[in-house]
C-alpha cells in the first residue's frame, strides 16, 4: 500500500467504498411508496414481520427524528410523558393531556397497548368528565380517531380495528348518552365546519348508521385476524363482531321506534350475518376438531369424517361453542325479530307508551293491549318459547303490561285479572323494582 | 400552572437581598481578613484595607467607552463564532412545525394554545443553550488563546471586562431573541384561523369563600374525589354557595363577569342541558341581594361570560314590585363587590377555583401579552449570561457550562421539590424526618409516624439531617427560580401577564444577580493568574 501514489490509494478507497455500498443498498433500500416497489432485504424482512414503517411514505419524521436524538432513552422519556400525562388528567388541563398523548405516541408508534390504552382514555374517561353532550361526543371522536390513526400506522393489527370498531359501535350506542350521540353520529353538533353531516373522518358516508361503521371495522379487524392473531379475547367471539354489530344496528333501530320496513330489513341482514357469515366460520376446537356453528345433520356427518372423529365428538363440540357464543339464542332471536308481525308488536308498545306520556290513556290502553296479544301470540309458538327468556324482551314486555295497567289505576278502574304473557308477568316480578324506579322519572 | 399567581412582595424581598448580600460581604470580608493576617500578620490587615480601596475606585472610575468597546469586541467574537447559526435551525423549525402541530381535529382554541406555546418554548429553547455556551466559554478561550493578554494590558480594569462581557453577550441575546420572537409572531398570527380570537384578557380576581348547604360559612366546598383537589363544589338546589369579593377600582357602565366552573352529576338528570348557575350581587352591609336576571347554563372549561350593566332592576320579593338600583352605589361596600354563585339543580355540584371566576377588564392586544412573555425570556437569558459570564471568570468552560446547566435544570425544575422539603407547616411537613433518619427508618422497618428511640443515635440522625436541611434550604435561596420567568401559559391561555405576580418578580430576581455577579466576577478575574491556560 505505502508504494501506491496518492491518487492511487484514492482510487483503492473509492473503489472499496462502491464495493460495501452494494451490499448496503442491497439489505438496506428502503421499499417505495407505492406498494409495487419492493426495498432491500431489510425492508422486505420488517414488511414480512410487521417490524416498522418499511415503506418510505409511512415514515413520520418527528417520530423518527425524536427516537434518534433520544439515543437509548426512549422509555425514560415515554415513562416522564406518561407521569405527565396522568398529572395533566388530574388537574383536568384536557389540551395539554392531548398534546403529551400525541407526544407518548410519537415516541413508541408501534406499541399497540399505548395506542388501546390511550385511545381508550379519551373515548371513555376524558369524555366522561364534560357536562355537556356534545362536549363528550367531541372527545369519544377524539378517542376513536386516535385508534384509527394508529390503525393506519398499524394496519395489520386487527386489536386495534377492533377498538375503532367497539368505539364507534359500543361507545357511541351504548353510553348513557346514546341517543344524542348516535344522533350526532350522522348529524355532527359542530354544524359550523360539518355543515350539517356526520364527522367524514369517523364517519366516510356522512350519514351512516354507527353501528354499521363498527361493523365495516370489525369486518376489516377479522379479515386482519387471519393474517395475524388477536389477542383480546376468545377467537370465536371475535370474529363474531361484525354480525353483532348488524344486531345491535337493528336493535338500536328499534330503540329509537323504528320498526317494521328498514328494522326488519335490518334484522333480516343480521339473521343472514350471523347464520352464514359467522354461522360459517371455521372453528379449530381443543380437541382438533374443524367444525362451524350453523351445522345440520349432514354437516355433522362431513365434520367428523373431516376430522376423523365421531359424530358425537362433532356433537359435543358444537354443543360447548355455540354455548360459548350463545349462538342459538341470538339466531332465534334474528330468527323472530325478522318477521313483520314481530316488528309490529315491537311499534304497538311504543305507541302506547307514547300515547300514555301525552295522557291519551284509553287509546294507550288499546294499543298495549294489541301489542302484548301480538307478543302472547309470536312466543306462544313453540319455535320462540325460548325468547320468553331474553331479558330485553322480557323487560320490553314487563313495561308495556305496567303501562297497561297504570291505564286502568289512573282512571281508578279496577285492573282485568287476566291479561296477555300474565303468566310471564307473574315470573317476572322481581323485575318490578326496576321498572317502578323508571316509571317514577317518567 | 396557576393563572393567578400570588403577588410578589416587593419590600420583603428587598429586605431578604439586603440581608444575604451584607452576610456574604461580611462573610467574605472576614474570611479575607482572617487569611491575610495569618498570612502577613499586620500587613495582611492592609493588604485587605488596600484591596477594598481599589475595588471602590475601580468601580467608581468604571468607563462606560471601555465597557461598550468590550461589549463590541464580545458582540463581533460571538459573530464569529457562528452563534447566529442558530437562525438556520430556527428557520427549519419553523418551515415544518406546522406539519407537525396542526391537529385536524383540534379545536381552534386549543390549535392557538399549542401554536403560542411551541413558539415561546423553542424561543427560549433555542436561545438559552446558545447564549449559555457563548457566555461560558468567551472568556476561557481569551486566556487559552492569550487574547485577553491584549485587552488587560490595557488600562481597563477587570469589572470592565466582566461587565462589557455581559453587555456584549446580553445583545447578541437580545438580537436573536428579537428577530426569533417576532418572526414567531408573525407566524402565530399566520397559523390561527379567522375563527381564532388572540386576545389578552386581564382579569381582576376576587376573594373566595363558601357557604355550606344550610348557608353556614365554612373554609371550602365539597371534594367529589377529585386527586388533586383544585376546585371545591357547592351542592345544587341548597344554600350552597361561594362568595367572591371582588376590588372594584373603576365604575365601567358594565361590568363583564367571566367564569369557568366544573360540573360534577351525581345522576343524569337533564342531559341536553348543561348545570344552570345562579349570580346574586350583594351588599354585605345592607344585606341587600340581587339576582340578575337571567341564569346561566355553563360550558365547562370553556369561558362563559356575563355582562352586568350599572343599573339592574330586580323584582323585590316582599313589595313585588320592580326595583332599580346602581351596581356601584348600592351594591359596593368599601372599594368591594360581592358576588354570590349558586347551583340550580339538585343533588348536582357545581366546582370552581379562586382564579376560576374574575372581573374582566378591556382586553389588551395580543402583541402586549405575546412581548411580555418575550420580555420574560429576555430577562431569563441576560441571568443566563450574568451567571455564565461570572462562572466563566473563575472555571474553565466546559466546568462553567454545567455549573450554568444544573443551576439552571435546578432552578427550572426543583424549586417545588426544595420548597417541599423544607416546609415548615406542620399539615404539609413530609413525614419521616431527612435522609438520614429515613434510611434509619428504612432499616429498621419503622413506618413514617413511629418515634424514634432517645438516645444518642436519634440526636445524633437528627442533627445531620438538620445540618443537610439548612445547606438546602441555602441552596434554595441562592439558586433562583426560573419557573418565574415561565409567562408563556398565561399568553396560551389568553391571559396577559400579570405585573405583580410575574414580571416584577422576574425583573427582581434578574436585577437581584446583577451585583453580587458582578462583584464575583471581579474579584475571580483579579485573583486568577491569567498566565494559567
Amino acid at each position: 500500500m505505502n508504494n501506491l501514489t496518492s491518487r492511487q490509494r484514492k482510487t483503492a478507497w473509492f473503489v472499496a467504498i462502491l464495493v460495501l455500498l452494494i451490499p448496503v443498498v442491497l439489505l438496506g433500500m428502503p421499499a417505495g411508496n407505492t406498494g409495487s416497489d419492493s426495498g432491500g432485504v431489510l425492508s422486505d424482512l420488517r414488511a414480512e414481520h410487521d417490524l416498522g414503517e418499511s415503506k418510505l411514505g409511512q415514515i413520520d419524521p418527528t417520530s423518527a427524528t425524536m427516537n434518534l436524538l433520544l439515543l437509548g432513552l426512549r422509555g425514560v422519556a415515554v415513562n416522564v410523558l406518561r407521569m405527565d400525562l396522568d398529572d395533566y388528567k388530574d388537574r383536568k388541563d384536557w389540551a395539554q393531556m392531548q398534546a403529551t398523548t400525541e407526544a407518548v405516541i410519537t415516541l413508541q408508534p408501534h406499541y399497540i397497548e399505548v395506542w388501546r390504552f390511550l385511545g381508550w382514555n379519551l373515548s371513555y374517561n376524558v369524555s366522561a368528565e364534560w357536562d355537556s353532550v356534545p362536549e363528550r361526543y367531541y372527545w369519544v371522536k377524539e378517542g376513536g380517531k386516535f385508534l384509527q390513526r394508529g390503525e393506519k400506522r398499524n394496519n395489520r393489527v386487527p386489536e386495534l380495528k377492533w377498538e375503532a370498531g367497539r368505539t364507534w359501535g359500543h361507545k357511541i350506542g351504548r353510553s348513557d348518552e346514546w341517543k344524542q350521540f348516535r344522533r350526532f353520529f350522522v348529524s355532527d353538533p359542530d354544524t359550523k365546519r360539518f355543515k350539517g353531516e356526520g364527522d367524514r373522518e369517523i364517519n366516510p358516508a356522512g350519514t351512516m348508521d354507527n353501528y354499521l361503521v363498527a361493523k365495516s371495522w370489525f369486518v376489516r379487524s377479522n379479515a386482519a385476524e387471519k393474517e395475524k392473531d388477536q389477542h383480546i379475547m376468545m377467537r370465536e367471539l371475535f370474529r363474531s363482531y361484525p354480525a353483532k354489530s348488524q344486531i345491535e344496528y337493528a336493535d338500536a333501530l328499534q330503540r329509537e321506534g323504528k320498526f317494521e320496513g328498514v328494522t326488519v330489513a335490518a334484522w333480516q341482514e343480521a339473521f343472514v350475518d350471523w347464520t352464514t357469515q359467522f354461522g360459517k366460520e371455521e372453528i379449530h376446537t381443543f380437541n382438533d376438531c374443524k367444525i362451524f356453528l350453523e351445522a345440520n345433520e349432514d354437516d355433522v356427518a362431513q365434520m367428523a369424517r373431516n376430522s376423523k372423529v365421531t359424530e358425537s365428538v362433532i356433537k359435543r363440540e358444537l354443543v360447548f361453542y355455540q354455548n360459548t357464543s350463545n349462538y342459538l339464542h341470538w339466531r332465534l332471536l334474528c330468527l323472530a325479530e325478522k318477521e313483520e308481525e314481530m316488528g309490529l308488536a315491537h311499534r304497538l308498545l311504543f305507541e302506547g307508551e307514547q300515547l300514555y306520556d301525552q295522557a291519551e290513556h284509553e287509546k294507550a290502553r288499546a294499543s298495549l293491549l294489541m301489542g302484548l296479544q301480538k307478543f302472547e301470540e309470536i312466543l306462544g309458538r313453540d319455535q320462540f318459547r325460548p325468547l320468553r327468556a331474553e331479558d330485553n324482551l322480557v323487560e320490553e314486555i314487563m313495561w308495556g303490561i305496567m303501562l297497561w295497567r297504570q291505564t286502568y289505576l289512573i282512571l281508578r278502574l279496577p285492573v282485568p285479572a287476566t291479561f296477555p304473557l300474565k303468566e310471564l308477568w307473574d315470573q317476572n316480578q322481581g323485575r318490578l323494582p326496576n321498572l317502578q324506579s323508571r316509571f317514577n322519572h317518567l | 400552572m396557576t393563572i393567578q399567581p400570588a403577588d410578589f412582595d416587593l419590600a420583603a424581598g428587598l429586605l431578604q437581598w439586603g440581608k444575604a448580600m451584607l452576610s456574604v460581604i461580611s462573610i467574605f470580608l472576614g474570611v479575607a481578613l482572617v487569611a491575610a493576617v495569618t498570612a502577613s500578620g499586620k500587613k495582611g490587615l492592609f493588604t485587605v484595607l488596600d484591596g477594598l480601596i481599589r475595588t471602590v475606585r475601580d468601580f467608581a472610575s468604571l468607563s462606560p467607552r471601555r465597557v461598550l468597546a468590550i461589549s463590541r469586541l464580545t458582540f463581533k467574537e460571538a459573530v464569529r463564532r457562528k452563534a447566529l447559526l442558530v437562525f438556520v435551525v430556527f428557520a427549519v423549525l419553523f418551515m415544518f412545525a406546522s406539519w407537525f402541530l396542526t391537529g385536524e381535529s383540534h379545536r381552534p382554541g386549543a390549535q392557538m394554545k399549542v401554536y403560542v406555546t411551541f413558539v415561546l418554548t423553542a424561543v427560549s429553547w433555542l436561545v438559552l443553550p446558545v447564549m449559555l455556551l457563548l457566555s461560558c466559554w468567551g472568556l476561557p478561550e481569551d486566556i487559552r488563546l492569550r487574547s485577553l493578554h491584549t485587552v488587560v494590558t490595557k488600562p481597563v480594569r477587570r469589572n470592565e471586562v466582566v461587565l462589557g462581557r455581559i453587555l456584549g453577550f446580553s445583545a447578541v441575546g437580545t438580537l436573536i431573541l428579537v428577530v426569533m420572537s417576532v418572526t414567531g409572531f408573525v407566524w402565530v398570527q399566520r397559523q390561527v384561523s379567522d375563527e381564532t380570537d388572540l386576545t389578552c384578557r386581564v382579569p381582576v380576581y376576587g376573594e373566595l369563600s363558601f357557604l355550606d348547604r344550610l348557608g353556614v360559612p365554612t373554609e371550602k366546598g365539597v371534594n367529589v374525589g377529585d386527586i388533586i383537589e383544585t376546585r371545591s363544589f357547592i351542592e345544587g338546589g341548597t344554600n350552597a354557595t361561594a362568595i367572591w369579593k371582588f376590588p372594584i377600582a373603576s365604575q365601567p357602565d358594565e361590568l363583564r363577569l367571566e367564569s369557568r366552573f366544573e360540573a360534577f352529576r351525581t345522576w343524569k338528570g337533564d342531559m341536553e342541558q348543561t348545570l344552570r348557575v345562579q349570580f346574586s350581587l350583594v351588599n354585605e352591609a345592607t344585606g341587600l341581594k340581587v339576582p340578575l336576571p337571567n341564569t346561566v347554563n355553563i360550558a365547562e372549561f370553556s369561558t362563559n361570560e356575563v355582562i352586568v350593566n350599572k343599573t339592574l332592576t330586580y323584582k323585590d320579593n316582599i313589595t313585588g314590585k320592580d326595583v332599580t338600583v346602581d351596581v356601584y352605589q348600592d351594591l359596593t361596600t368599601d372599594g368591594t363587590l360581592q358576588i354570590h354563585v349558586q347551583c340550580l339543580d339538585r343533588n348536582q355540584y357545581l366546582g370552581m377555583s379562586q382564579g376560576d371566576f374574575f372581573i374582566r377588564l378591556a382586553d389588551r392586544s395580543f402583541a402586549t401579552g405575546y412581548f411580555k412573555a418575550v420580555a420574560g425570556i429576555w430577562l431569563l437569558i441576560m441571568l443566563v449570561v450574568i451567571l455564565s459570564v461570572t462562572a466563566s471568570c473563575f472555571v474553565k468552560g466546559p466546568v462553567a457550562s454545567l455549573l450554568v446547566f444544573s443551576l439552571i435544570i435546578i432552578g427550572q425544575f426543583f424549586h417545588p421539590f426544595m420548597a417541599k422539603i423544607l416546609n415548615e407547616n406542620p399539615e404539609e411537613k413530609l413525614k419521616g424526618g431527612g435522609t438520614f433518619e429515613s434510611i434509619y427508618r428504612l432499616v429498621r422497618h419503622m413506618n413514617e409516624t413511629t418515634a424514634l428511640p432517645e438516645g444518642f443515635l436519634t440526636n445524633t440522625i437528627k442533627a445531620v439531617d438538620g445540618a443537610l436541611v439548612n445547606c438546602l434550604w441555602l441552596v434554595q435561596h441562592i439558586i433562583p427560580d426560573l419557573s418565574t420567568f415561565k409567562m408563556a401559559p398565561y399568553v396560551a391561555s389568553g391571559f396577559d401577564i400579570p405585573w405583580n405576580g410575574s414580571m416584577l418578580p422576574a425583573i427582581v430576581i434578574t436585577l437581584g444577580y446583577v451585583i453580587p455577579c458582578l462583584l464575583i466576577g471581579y474579584f475571580s478575574l483579579s485573583l486568577r493568574e491569567l498566565e494559567a491556560k
